[in-house]
Order: structure tokens, then C-alpha cells, then sequence
């Protein structure tokens, strides 16, 4: 039983290193981070009421402009999200309708919800140098406290104060610019939203037009009429 | 959602429609309408390559994906995207169901019976004999290359489908122009029909 507990204390340690040197070591700039983004993206989104998976863009300026266009097997446009600050703009052209509203109001049973993590996991700066590993608590956006964990300056995990988790992965260097192609969200409501990113543009310029919505035409409701996907 | 479904449901209907299409002449719409019905009576089922890409009004970007589609009678429709957006989709008369390549994200969707695609065969069983109301349709024909534009008239998401096909019958192009401007354009390759295709090849799993 002795060397079974000694086992038990031994793998762990042995694994440790392992664990923390899973993300490349990348000899990117210091401070360098992303600004704009634009990259196609699959996103699938599994929780215990709704699933969805597509295909689409991801744009994205820094610190609080994203817009999200999911499409149909066939290339139309089954969904677009806009984000700006606090505000969310859910435009469903087929129905030629948009929900809006503060993204603290997105029905939790709308199948939408994880998306008020978005800014939060878009959230990832890397360390000041590429030897930084290990977790650090801090205070983040909205000065909500989070775990961060770094592994060769890389953000490869971020925990909230409520449990929920984004995990970073496939990194690559971008214009001096560590950019992590895979990212996960676990929500503490059991929702998963799995990002890859594909044909990534970073720190390009994006005119204001991308993150405008176009509601000409479009019914508007308030987001608590959001009903599923 | 529904909606949204009901919408691909009916591209896919045009889809299939005109990928048996054989024309030999410019037509005029009613008749180039009743030509594809008859020819879609001599198909079982059909399969071909896809590229597709998706350019966007408000970006200076266009995404670019491939995959397979398949289609048999009465009934089912398939769809794969290749990495890296890799996604299935089945439709089997009325239920349509989605997934990503890791079963992430499995969407299932029942549409009413009438907007399945038995229902739209059917409707295809009679001699067409008068253009749709709420559609205008034109056609040309370039050398042995015909195209065929669909526009639903009103203010829904889709302003016009257009479709291009060799004189063969065999389908090259198939073109949804939205409301917004964005445009996909889905170019198919090595067609192949009445290859013996069974309910293996309509899963949502591999």
C-alpha cells in the first residue's frame, strides 16, 4: 500500500512538467497582443437544451467590438451577432429579426447565453515573456476575478470567480502576435462553446461598417423574446 | 430556427431539381421548369464534389469551403463540409439534423410534413403548367452552358438563386444572392447519378 501511495504522489509530479510545457514556446513580441481580429471560424455550442454547429466570420476589435456570422450548409446567413460593450444585436435574417438588448439579459434557456463570456475569453493577453508559466489570480474585466494560467507566456487557461473556464490552444505567431487558433468555453451552466479559427488576420485595419448592424427593414425585440437558437 | 430550416430545406429542393437538369435549347421558365421534372424522373440518386464560397458585402474576405452533397429518392439529402469547418447534415424528408465532425453541437429539427422533401417531389410529379406566383424566373443560355435565376419576390433573405448547368444535364454552379448583398456560390465536381447509393451514405455519423 506504501508504494501504491507513493505512486499516487509520484505521477502527478511526473506529469506536472508535461502538463506545462504543452503550448509551444513562440518568441513573440512583449506586449504585443490582439487588437483586430478576422478569421473564419467553426463554432459548435452543446449544452443540455440546445446544440448548434456551423460555420462562419469572427471580427473582433479590441477591447469590445466582435461580430460573429454564423452560416448555413448552403453559405446564407443564419445568424449574426453583434457585440459593442454591453450592448448585443442578435440579427436573424431569415426571420428578418434582431433581438436586442444588454448582454446580461440573454435568456439563460435561449441556447445563447455562453456568448456573455464572449469579451471575457476574447480577454487573453500573453505574459510579458515567453518564460512565464504558472497561475496567477487577478482582477479582470468588469473586475470580475479570474485564475489565469500561463505556460510559456501563453494563456493556455482562464478560470472566473463563478466557475467558469476557457481553455487556449494551437497557438501560432502572427506579426509578432501569439494567436490561439482553439478556444473552449465551459460555462458554469454547463455550456460549451468550442471557437477554431481558421485564415486569421490580426491587428489589420477594420472599418467601423463591420461592426454596425444592418437593421433596415428588421423587426427589433427586446432579447427576452429570444427563444432557442 | 424553423424558418431557417424551412429556407434550406427549400434551396436544397432547388439544389436537387436542378442537378438533373438537360436542357438542349434556351427555354422559356415554364418550360425549362417542366424539362427539369422530367428529367429528375430518370434519378435514383445523385452525388458530386463541392466548393463553396461565402463573400460577404461589408469584408474584403471570402470563405472558402469544400465538401461532398448526395441525394436519393423519395427523400434524403446529405451534406459534408471538409476541415477545417467540417459539418454534416442529413435531412431526411422533414427532419433535418446537423453536427460538427465531433458530434458537437447536434442540431435536430422537425419541419410540418408539407415542407419536407417527399412533399416536394411530389409536387413534381404532375406536368408543371404554370410558373410559380411568387417567384420570377428567367434563363439564358451562353455556348452549351445554361442559367437559370430564380428571385422570390418580397423582402425575405434571399433576393435571387441562380443555376448553371451544361447541356448534359450536369449541374457547375449554383449562386444564393441575399437581401444584404452577401453571396455564396457553390461550384460542383464529379458528378455522378444513379451510382446505387444507400442509407449508409445518408448518416450523420461517419
Amino acid at each position: 500500500m506504501k508504494w501504491l501511495s507513493l505512486i499516487t504522489i509520484i505521477i502527478p509530479v511526473l506529469l506536472l512538467p508535461a502538463c506545462s510545457t504543452s503550448l509551444p514556446r513562440l518568441e513573440f513580441t512583449p506586449g504585443a497582443s490582439v487588437e483586430t481580429l478576422s478569421a473564419a471560424v467553426s463554432v459548435s455550442i452543446t449544452s443540455a437544451e440546445h446544440g448548434m454547429s456551423g460555420s462562419g466570420f469572427l471580427v473582433y476589435r479590441r477591447p469590445d467590438r466582435l461580430h460573429l456570422i454564423i452560416l448555413s450548409p448552403f453559405g446564407t446567413t443564419l445568424l449574426e451577432a453583434f457585440a459593442l460593450g454591453e450592448q448585443i444585436t442578435l440579427l436573424y435574417p431569415s426571420r428578418s429579426t434582431a433581438y436586442v438588448g444588454r448582454i446580461d439579459e440573454l435568456p439563460l434557456t435561449s441556447g445563447m447565453h455562453g456568448w456573455r463570456f464572449m469579451r471575457w475569453v476574447m480577454d487573453a493577453e500573453p505574459a510579458a515573456s515567453n518564460s512565464i508559466s504558472g497561475t496567477v489570480e487577478r482582477s479582470g474585466i468588469q473586475d470580475m476575478r479570474e485564475s489565469v494560467t500561463y505556460e510559456n507566456g501563453l494563456v493556455a487557461r482562464k478560470k472566473s470567480q463563478f466557475g467558469d473556464q476557457a481553455f487556449y490552444s494551437r497557438y501560432a505567431l502572427l506579426n509578432g502576435v501569439p494567436f490561439a487558433s482553439e478556444v473552449v468555453l465551459l460555462t458554469a451552466g454547463e455550456q460549451r462553446i468550442r471557437l477554431v479559427l481558421d485564415e486569421p488576420e490580426v491587428n489589420t485595419p477594420l472599418e467601423q461598417a463591420v461592426f454596425t448592424p444592418q437593421l433596415e427593414g428588421i423587426t427589433i425585440l427586446p432579447l427576452s423574446d429570444l427563444r432557442g437558437l | 430556427m424553423m424558418r431557417i430550416f424551412r429556407i434550406s430545406s427549400t434551396l436544397c429542393a432547388i439544389l436537387l431539381i436542378t442537378c438533373s437538369t438537360a436542357l438542349a435549347r434556351p427555354v422559356p421558365p415554364l418550360e425549362g421548369l417542366e424539362a427539369l421534372r422530367k428529367v429528375l424522373a430518370g434519378i435514383t440518386d445523385f452525388s458530386a464534389d463541392m466548393t463553396q464560397e461565402k463573400k460577404l458585402s461589408v469584408m474584403k474576405r471570402t470563405l472558402k469551403m469544400s465538401g461532398t452533397v448526395r441525394f436519393r429518392k423519395p427523400d434524403q439529402f446529405y451534406m459534408a463540409l471538409n476541415p477545417p469547418h467540417a459539418t454534416r447534415m442529413v435531412l431526411n424528408d422533414a427532419v433535418i439534423e446537423q453536427a460538427n465532425d465531433r458530434q458537437e453541437g447536434h442540431t435536430r429539427v422537425v419541419l410540418p410534413p408539407e415542407q419536407g422533401l417527399k412533399q416536394w417531389f411530389s409536387k413534381l410529379s404532375v406536368p408543371v403548367t404554370s410558373l410559380p406566383a411568387d417567384f420570377d424566373i428567367s434563363a439564358d443560355l451562353t455556348n452549351s452552358l445554361y442559367t437559370l435565376k430564380i428571385a422570390p419576390r418580397g423582402t425575405g433573405q434571399i433576393r435571387e438563386v441562380g443555376i448553371s448547368f451544361l447541356a448534359d444535364g450536369t449541374i457547375k454552379r449554383m449562386v444564393i444572392v441575399e437581401r444584404n448583398g452577401d453571396k455564396a456560390t457553390m461550384t460542383f465536381k464529379n458528378p455522378r447519378r444513379n451510382s446505387g447509393l444507400t442509407d449508409r451514405d445518408f448518416q450523420l455519423t461517419p
